[in-house]
């Protein structure tokens, strides 16, 4: 038994001329949550299914718990996945769709009934047993779903857009539930997702791919705070990218003015450098900052957004709502609380 | 399934081919007795005995695999190698050494004068499926179809099988049309395919009639043309007319299918022949003068529109159902007239729908025979003129394969002409959210211009059914004599009672025979044609495109030129079938098998393939998975194609008038006989018989499918599958 | 897994069933293709079944279709025995050496035509009945319209008959060729083309099927219909208002025939079915089955209804020339331009 969860080296897979995943190669640890996270297109949902053997790679080789998997079929592979849509057999109730999984494999068909009698309490899904997929709401059968996967009892549990055909309030409750189980249960989760939020919430590393390849890959907190390239930084949120002059441990110049900042080590010399709207605090004009004059002013209720025009060009700004406000057309200086320099 | 999994069941399979008997046993089980030698020796009996010292090789072949696999190994390679090396073998073997012994005599130098080779029979046929085994498991191994053995195997065998039994045939045949007698000349084509008899437009100008394919082109349209619009007249009325006879209409539909061929073109005789029971009532009453005129394109055309306006109405009643009202209530919001809402949103929302069933009149149109034989008079169609060409006074198998391409021509052209214009557009207004509102009412003038054409259509349509239910049971329908009698009947279907029931009756044999081959042929067909569908829609692979188009290939050959392909390729050895029922059975199978493959594809279009997956991520094999998810999903469409494949293989006549034998003959085909022999109530007695056999059949079906829907989801996605599978049969 | 494999096991062996041939009699069997009608084929065959013990598969089919299917299996035959159907195609299957020599010793009892068309085939075939050429005018009809009876192949050409005659077309029939030879041995094939174009326009259609012409005379669907006499005798045997007519300038005749197929597989059963064919018992039954043909042997006795050849003038019918492929091509071809290509 490894350490690891899902290694992949070098794995390719090519539709055509289109190379979908193109040489990706990581290795996830266990029990951990890892959300493969990307703009559509950029490769995550392929590389979803090549764990779990519903594509099989054009080159390269994947290994599941130290198993070379990279020839075997989906059936073979002993992962489960909740898919997007959910997936429920409609001609089968509840209980013959969780239990289902667990016949196909040999089970008798009533330990495998307990079996997913007891999934279905732990999901809070019990009474339901009868029920058709049809006759159940959204959130049901996301949680089914979910109960016909856990009840394999899998090393490794594939999650594709689970959330994306829920409510926004839904969304939110079922994530955590989800998070909760993986963590009780010390399973190894991949979860692809386009919502930065979602894979913020919930994940232990965050895998960011683009065209097929992976951009980085780091905890949330490092990929928010310390993003590669603008890609990045702008994909895990919001960001101001200004050109700027780096010119010391915690000093920099943009605009032809000199700044105080936090920031991680970087060589002196231009670079390119991004400021995060809620890492800028606004100060009456004239103070020590960059000097701008508020364009446009907007209050959220919890925030306020402005758009400050400066040397550098034009910053977004947030703002908490207790903080002091501006008003359109006013001077403002601006104090980068953080700033990340950009790898070219 | 595993490579290595295939590979072992591959060997037990060719284990058990070795102990059979290698070649076919033409006296049947008394020769099985000289077991293991004589006519029922296996393989290696005859290997050892030096009788059959050129098949070493397929034992060489299997042991090359067995050695790895008894080993727990599954090399690609060598099983792919061993696997099409065995088949190619066999096969290759087969054709050069036949029953006059070598057949290829170029191969004298390396095979000098081999003793004659029989048939290949069970053990044969064990070992070469059991090479199939072993090459699907061989290709598994090496990644072909996501490693999966079991895709591979039924993709393998079914390209196999339709090689053998659509492809192959086929190919035999057409080449005539390349030979001049004996010799080869291919320019002979050319002017056969451009022959005036075919393509000449004398009719324009003098009253020479005009070319075959001018002909059949012009019936195909009209016959769509006409059935199309009838269809529609009768949807219109039905949905949207406020007509209580909505469920007559749709009970109508079942009519054709269940019709065998020939009775409405007699039926049709008797009523307007220049003798027939109407024209003889104009001519009493209303001095209208008697004529010819049912014998040529009005009456072949008369009973075309008759077997096709039911099918157009089944598919435009679909649409026009399908069509959401809403969106017509948006027009009638806009402030539009009950005309204008039809002209500009029903009307162009049914064209898609018009289309397919132009289409499927056009289809239908080009592959009836049994119409244009009765009625064609002097008026000649592709169909009529390849039988003749082929069974007429005068042989011109070169003339036929010709003739035969046109024909396949035209199909192919109406289908082609189909996809390009369903490529380019799509109308879904099925939403699958129950829709209210209400369907506009029809425009008063278009309510009566239908009325004008729906009622006297089916007063006549009652007219046709009404002679042939009459028919059977009065002395002469033909010469007037309706005295009623039962004579009919008896001599077709009597039994007498010796101690126990015998079957006396001269149309028993031919009855229990088609309901057999029927009854077996119904199950393959629609189980290797929803296979087929799955795999078509469900698995991607390299020539899938290839397999597709050969499943649907069978559709658009003439039924006579597949009777009398099957007869060229499967008279001698390797394969020897003919007289026997099971190439009825299989000439049944895989000419209803487009029907199959074309209701799975539209009922697995309704089912999401993330069903399919969710399935083999729980560890289910791709077994498991068809038997467990996606059969039970598409019940509906199976029991469809059982139930039209069943009705189909009783009332095929043009593809088995060669195939049938003396014990094995068909109902179609005797009726055929007796047609000829002018008993024409004899012929509607049987016919009758076999409409309320098919009708039953039909029905108990419809109740089962009834009973079969499962949820809300499953039992609309049947509705919608329902006109996508509707009967399309290429030649009755 | 078992339910699938169970099912296919039912079919198999349901197939397998249907494949075996029953079992075979202690006298052997015979497989016989039948062409004339199903109610003269079945007792024949009980008969030769009563008479030897052996068994017989008969199919019954057209000449037509016979000559394709013993063509198509002409590598591996299926067929014994053909027995029936106009002496044309058999004489072709002779010429393409389909079937094989045989000297009956029957062939003493029989009358002269059927001897001299075995001798003219090399005694690859035989004659067992013959008929006449004729036509049968329905006589209602004709009373209606007062025309005269016609009594000579010239009447059919008077205007009185315009649209009221119907034949087969000699490229489909066997029938509708006799005609054409017929006429081209009475007339010189000049005069006859010329009487064959005033015919076309008195045509009402050409029949695909040699007996058509003589069941449409029957039900009144045409006036006149040219066609073997013994047809037209059956039609009116069986209760229809026609007359036959013996044209008066002579006429042609066909001989029904038997051959034995080359490669037969039960030749010994063939051959003993081939003479006792050829006995005069074996023939009188064509009576019972209304069939009024005449019998080739000469003791048979000739049924009362049947046409007499000698009420009939009879050409001399030259069965090698007109039966020759070259032959035919050439006058079908010549009848195709000239006769039915014109205006009617």
């Amino acid at each position: 038994m490894s350490d690891t969860a899902i290694v992949f080296d070098r794995v390719t897979k090519a539709f055509g001329t289109v190379r979908a995943v193109d040489a990706v190669s990581f290795s996830f640890p266990q029990g951990a949550l890892v959300t493969l996270l990307g703009p559509s297109g950029c490769g995550k949902t392929t590389t979803l299914r090549l764990v779990a053997g519903l594509e099989l790679p054009t080159e390269g080789t994947i290994t599941i718990e130290g198993r070379d998997v990279t020839r075997l079929a989906a059936a073979e592979r002993r992962i489960a996945m909740v898919f997007q849509s959910y997936a429920l057999f409609p001609h089968m109730n509840v209980l013959e769709n969780v239990a289902y999984g667990l016949v196909v494999n040999g089970a008798r068909k009533a330990a495998a009934e307990a079996d997913a009698q007891a999934m279905l309490k732990t999901l809070g899904l019990e009474g339901l047993g009868e029920r058709l997929p049809s006759e159940l709401s959204g959130g049901q059968q996301q949680r089914v779903a979910v109960a016909r996967a856990l009840v394999l009892r899998p090393k490794v549990l594939l999650f594709d857009e689970p959330l994306s055909n829920l409510d926004a309030r839904l969304r939110r409750r079922v994530r955590e539930d989800i998070r909760d189980l993986q963590k009780r249960l010390g399973l190894s989760v991949v979860y692809v997702t386009h919502d930065q939020q979602e894979a913020l919430a919930v994940s232990d590393l965050v895998c960011v791919m683009r065209n097929g390849r992976i951009a980085q890959m780091g905890t949330p907190t490092e990929l928010y705070e310390d993003p590669a390239d603008a890609f990045i930084a702008d994909f895990m949120g919001e960001a101001n990218v200004v050109a700027g002059e780096v010119l010391g441990p915690g000093r920099i110049a943009i605009g032809g003015v000199a700044l105080e900042t936090r920031m991680r080590d970087h060589p002196a010399g231009r670079a390119e450098l991004a400021v995060r709207p809620e890492s800028i605090t606004l100060l009456p004009g004239g103070e020590a900052g960059l000097p701008g004059r508020i364009q446009r002013a907007a209050f959220l209720g919890q925030t306020r957004e402005y758009e400050v025009e400066t040397a550098a060009g034009v910053l977004f700004v947030v703002t908490p709502a207790a903080a002091t406000p501006f008003a359109e057309g006013e001077g403002v200086a601006c104090r980068l609380e953080r700033t990340i320099p950009l790898r070219s | 399934m595993g490579a290595l999994s295939l590979a072992r069941l591959a060997l037990l399979c060719a284990a058990l081919g070795l102990l059979l008997p290698w070649h076919g046993l033409e006296g049947g089980l008394s020769e099985a007795t000289a077991w293991p030698g004589g006519a029922a020796a296996p393989l290696p009996a005859l290997l050892l005995g030096g009788a059959r010292w050129w098949l070493w090789p397929v034992l060489a072949l299997l042991a090359l695999a067995a050695l790895p696999v008894l080993r727990g190994r599954a090399p690609g390679g060598t099983l792919t190698l061993a696997g099409a090396g065995i088949l190619a073998w066999v096969f290759l073997m087969g054709e050069a050494i036949g029953l006059r012994g070598l057949e290829w005599p170029w191969l004298a130098p390396l095979l000098g004068a081999p003793p004659p080779q029989p048939a290949l029979g069970w053990g044969a046929l064990f070992v070469l499926v059991a090479a199939a085994g072993l090459f699907s498991a061989g290709i598994a191994a090496r990644g072909a179809f996501r490693a999966d053995a079991f895709i591979a195997f039924l993709v393998a065998g079914s390209a196999l099988l339709l090689f053998l039994f659509v492809f192959a045939p086929l190919t035999t045949i057409l080449t005539a049309a390349i030979y001049d007698g004996e010799r080869f000349a291919p320019d002979v084509l050319a002017a056969r395919l451009a022959a005036p008899e075919a393509w000449s437009l004398a009719c324009l100008a003098t009253h020479e009639g005009c070319g075959v394919v001018w002909n059949t082109l012009l019936l195909a349209t009209l016959t769509a043309t006409l059935s199309t619009a009838i269809g529609l007249f009768f949807a219109l009325l039905a949905v949207r007319g406020g007509v209580r006879a909505a469920p007559v209409f749709r009970a109508m539909t079942i009519l054709p299918l269940i019709t065998p061929p020939f009775v409405v073109a007699m039926a049709l005789i008797v009523l307007f022949g220049r003798t027939g029971i109407v024209t003889t009532f104009l001519w009493d009453w209303f001095d209208i003068p008697r004529s010819r005129w049912i014998y040529g394109l009005p009456g072949v055309l008369l009973a075309q529109v008759l077997a096709q306006a039911p099918i157009g109405f089944l598919l435009l009643d679909g649409a026009l159902r399908a069509i959401s009202p809403s969106l017509e209530e948006a027009s009638a919001t806009m402030g539009a007239r009950r005309f204008t809402i039809f002209r500009t949103v029903t009307w162009p929302l049914l064209k898609p729908a018009l289309a397919a069933a132009f289409l499927l009149g056009f289809v239908e149109s080009l592959a009836d025979f049994g119409n244009p034989l009765v009625l064609g008079g002097d008026f000649d169609v592709l169909s009529t003129r390849i039988f003749f060409a082929i069974a007429g006074a005068r042989h011109d198998p070169g003339r036929a394969a010709a003739l035969a391409l046109l024909l396949l021509a035209l199909t192919f052209g109406a289908f082609a002409l189909q996809a390009l214009w369903l490529g380019r557009r799509r109308y879904t207004t099925v939403t699958g959210k129950g829709d209210s509102g209400l369907p506009a009412p029809l425009p008063r003038g278009l309510k009566l211009g239908a009325s004008l054409v729906v009622w006297p259509w089916m007063v006549f349509t009652a007219l046709v059914y009404g002679i042939i239910l009459v028919g059977g049971f009065v002395h002469d329908i033909g010469r007037g004599d309706m005295s009623f009698t039962w004579r009919h009947l008896v001599t077709a279907f009597e039994v007498e009672w010796q101690g126990g029931p015998a079957l006396r009756g001269a149309a028993w044999d031919s009855l229990i025979t088609t309901v057999e081959v029927a009854a077996i042929a119904a199950p393959i067909t629609a189980g290797l044609g929803v296979l087929l569908a799955w795999l078509i829609a469900r698995q991607d692979f390299r020539g899938r495109r290839l397999l597709e188009f050969m499943t649907m290939l069978s559709f658009a050959i003439p039924g006579t030129v597949v009777g009398v392909s099957y007869v060229m390729a499967f008279n001698v050895p390797p394969i020897e079938l003919t007289g026997t029922a099971l190439i009825l059975i299989l000439c049944f199978v895989f000419r209803n098998l487009p029907v199959g493959v074309r209701g799975g594809i539209a009922a697995l279009a309704q089912i999401d393939k993330s069903l399919d997956e969710a399935s083999a991520t729980m560890g289910a094999g791709a077994l498991d998975t068809l038997r467990r998810v996606v059969l039970p999903l598409m019940r509906p469409a199976i029991i469809t194609a059982l139930a039209f494949s069943f009705v189909h293989a009783m009332t095929a006549v043009s593809a088995v008038i060669f195939l049938v034998s003396a014990r094995h003959n068909l109902a179609t085909v005797y009726i055929v006989g007796r047609v000829e022999a002018g008993e024409m109530a004899l012929a509607i007695a049987y016919s009758t018989v076999l409409i309320v056999i098919m009708l039953a059949v039909v029905l108990g079906i419809e109740k089962v499918v009834g009973r079969a829907q499962i949820g809300r989801r499953a039992g609309t996605s049947a509705a919608r599958a329902a006109p996508a599978t509707a009967p399309v049969r290429a030649g009755a | 897994m078992k339910a699938p494999r169970r099912l296919f096991g039912a079919m198999l062996a349901g197939a397998l069933a249907a494949l075996l041939p029953g079992a075979a009699s202690a006298q052997g069997q015979l497989t016989v293709y039948c062409s004339v009608q199903e109610e003269w084929c079945r007792p024949m065959m009980a008969a030769f079944e009563r008479a030897t013990g052996i068994r017989v598969s008969m199919t019954r089919r057209s000449s037509g279709e016979t000559m394709t299917q013993i063509r198509a299996e002409a590598q591996n035959p299926r067929g014994d025995v053909w027995w029936g159907g106009t002496g044309d195609p058999h004489m072709q299957a002779a010429q393409e050496n389909l079937t094989v020599e045989y000297r009956s010793p029957m062939l003493s009892q029989l009358h002269d035509w059927a001897v001299r068309q075995a001798e003219q085939t090399g005694f690859r075939t035989v004659g067992i009945y013959a008929g006449a050429l004729g036509y049968s005018y329905n006589v209602p009809e004709l009373n209606r319209r007062r025309i005269a009876a016609p009594r000579c192949w010239a009447d059919l050409i008077k205007p009185e008959f315009r649209g009221e005659v119907q034949m087969a077309d000699p490229n489909t029939s066997g029938t509708a060729y006799t005609m054409l030879a017929t006429l081209v041995q009475i007339m010189g094939e000049d005069p006859a083309f010329t009487y064959l174009r005033a015919l076309h326009r008195n045509i009402n259609q050409y029949t695909r099927s040699g007996a058509a012409p003589a069941r449409a005379a029957a039900t009144g669907e045409t006036l006149v219909g040219i066609t073997f006499l013994h047809d037209a005798v059956t039609q009116k045997v069986n209760g229809a208002p026609v007359e036959l007519v013996a044209p008066c300038e002579g006429t042609g005749y066909e001989i029904g025939s038997m051959s034995i197929i080359r490669g037969a597989r039960n030749m010994e059963q063939a051959r003993r079915f081939y003479d006792w064919a050829l006995t005069a018992e074996a023939q009188a039954l064509a009576e019972q089955a209304k069939a009024y043909q005449l019998p080739s042997n000469r003791n048979a006795p000739i049924p009362p209804q049947a046409p007499r050849f000698e009420n009939i003038r009879l050409i001399d019918y030259d069965f090698a020339r007109w039966g020759n492929a070259e032959t035919r091509t050439a006058l079908l071809t010549r009848w195709e331009r000239e006769v039915r290509a014109g205006a009617r």
